[in-house]
């Protein structure tokens, strides 16, 4: 066999060698976002109110994929940012009906009804976003024994970080909702979740 | 003997410097470019964590990102041997030492760039210029490659007849294929960009929102396509074997890329063919160089 021949198959081989590594690679990476969604914890029961007055249970998370914050109206810090970025993820996903979102608020003595419906109209834009109220201690024993995120010094110690639960009630990861790249990051588990179920 | 010690070194950062491009766009098309949230640390520690991780590091992400900066270091030794060999063998050379402390200056940009993409949390515009100094890097080294293998074989190389129109149309065609090769990162990106504001649409739907500036990449590839079938035209009697190689190998190239590019748009872009249609374009960037030194013959002045 002539040099060049063999100069030839071992580009050959090394082109196919790598493709074989870069397809390897890929699938790797693909597989590991789904693993990075697995299921931490499935949410307990709860019974909150909607600003509408109507009553938000654990069953209204079946069959939706949804978004979930801790806040309140008087917030000054990381509410408006992970509420404007609730309200981003809101209308990007417009056109989809498998999402909702709720916000709980940790003020429920000053966030009355009237007051969540108007921080409602300013940042929700479709009728898939609930901002809940309950009795204080309901959603202090939801915020830390049902999502597992600290909820001391209430209002302004809720966790700023957004939960993905999936249609069958279940956690499946947090992200800072202050945070720009954990927003596209939540964006893409998302998309994930729709395809994937 | 110092002469092929330089050559085969310069050879070795090279073939290096193309493979960390493959890694590179192993970490675009794989999405890990945030796999290291940090840098130049990985998470805690220099070395990704390998057990999942508190802090929501998908470890595999980072493994993919951190082959990629290791490979960046080993590239950075072997040319910093390279610049050790030169200072040592060739400080007359200006022409040698001057483009091997240029690669080495490029090296060690583009690696503190890597770094500067993961602090603006990979900017476009950012990664667009990475990818074009890995592309002058390529040259640079070429360049390196084809100079030194020229001092060895200087009989080889003597007595070409000179064909200055072939000479130009070489460096129309670098600058039109690094244009090229940018043009497709921006497309990449503003379907990025595009999917960001849309999440829900499908890869093809994607496709018709993009500007019309693609059609300019499919313009320049059918452009590329007849420049490159000119050159190989003009080279086909060549006394050089390596020319005649080269003339056919630039003209394969871009006929197995036009391929690549439409697959991807009637298979929706399998992130696969992403890989070759980038980085089988970047071969041709050294190419060109190559080829160009190889024609242009300074023993005869």
């Amino acid at each position: 066999m002539s040099m060049i021949n063999k100069k030839l198959i071992i580009a050959f081989f090394s082109v196919l060698i790598l493709g074989i590594i870069g397809l390897f690679t890929i699938d790797q990476a693909t597989q590991s976002r789904i693993n990075n969604l697995s299921v931490i914890s499935e949410v307990p029961s709860f019974q909150l109110d909607n600003f509408d007055g109507t009553s938000f249970t654990e069953k209204n998370l079946d069959n939706k994929i949804t978004v979930a914050s801790f806040i309140f109206t008087q917030c000054e810090g990381a509410c408006p940012i992970m509420s404007t970025n609730m309200g981003l993820l809101q209308k990007r996903f417009s056109d989809s009906d498998a999402l909702q979102f709720v916000s709980i608020t940790t003020d429920p003595d000053y966030d009355s009804s009237s007051v969540l419906k108007e921080f409602s109209d300013k940042y929700s834009s479709k009728n898939n976003w609930f901002f809940l109220r309950g009795d204080i201690n309901d959603v202090v024993k939801l915020s830390e024994d049902g999502f597992f995120l600290s909820a001391s010094l209430l209002p302004t110690g809720h966790s700023t970080r957004l939960v993905l639960i999936d249609k069958d009630r279940n956690i499946r990861q947090y992200y800072e909702g202050t945070v720009d790249a954990n927003i596209i990051e939540l964006q893409n588990d998302i998309v994930t979740l729709i395809n994937k179920g | 003997m110092k002469k092929q010690l330089f050559f085969q070194s310069a050879v070795v950062s090279t073939i290096l410097s193309y493979f960390l491009i493959f890694v590179g766009g192993l970490v675009r098309v794989s999405g890990a470019g945030m796999g290291c949230p940090n840098w130049p640390k990985c998470g805690d520690g220099w070395m990704p964590p390998t057990n999942i991780d508190i802090n929501q590091i998908n470890t595999t992400l980072a493994w993919i990102e951190f082959t990629n900066r290791m490979f960046g270091v080993i590239l950075g030794i072997s040319i910093i041997i390279l610049n050790v060999l030169a200072v040592f063998y060739f400080r007359k050379n200006y022409n040698l030492l001057f483009a091997s402390i240029l690669s080495l200056i490029f090296v060690i940009v583009n690696g503190v760039l890597g770094g500067v993409l993961v602090w603006f949390e990979l900017n476009p515009y950012i990664k667009t210029v990475h990818m074009l100094f890995a592309l002058i890097l390529v040259s640079i080294l070429s360049y390196i490659c084809i100079k030194s293998y020229k001092m060895i074989n200087t009989t080889l190389f003597k007595g070409l007849k000179k064909n200055p129109i072939l000479s130009k149309s070489l460096i129309v065609f670098w600058i039109l294929i690094v244009v090229e090769i940018l043009l497709g990162t921006g497309i990449r990106t503003n379907l990025e960009l595009v999917s960001i504001e849309n999440p829900l649409l499908s890869k093809g739907e994607l496709l018709n929102a993009l500007d019309s500036y693609k059609y300019f990449h499919s313009f320049l590839g059918f452009t590329l396509l007849f420049l490159s079938a000119y050159i190989y035209s003009k080279l086909r009697t060549n006394k050089l074997y390596i020319a005649r190689f080269l003339g056919i190998f630039i003209l394969g190239m871009i006929i197995v890329q036009i391929f690549l590019g439409e697959m991807m748009i009637f298979f929706e872009l399998p992130q696969l063919t992403r890989l070759f249609h980038t980085w089988g374009s970047s071969w041709l960037v050294g190419v060109v160089i190559i080829l160009y030194n190889c024609i242009s013959n300074e023993y005869d002045k």
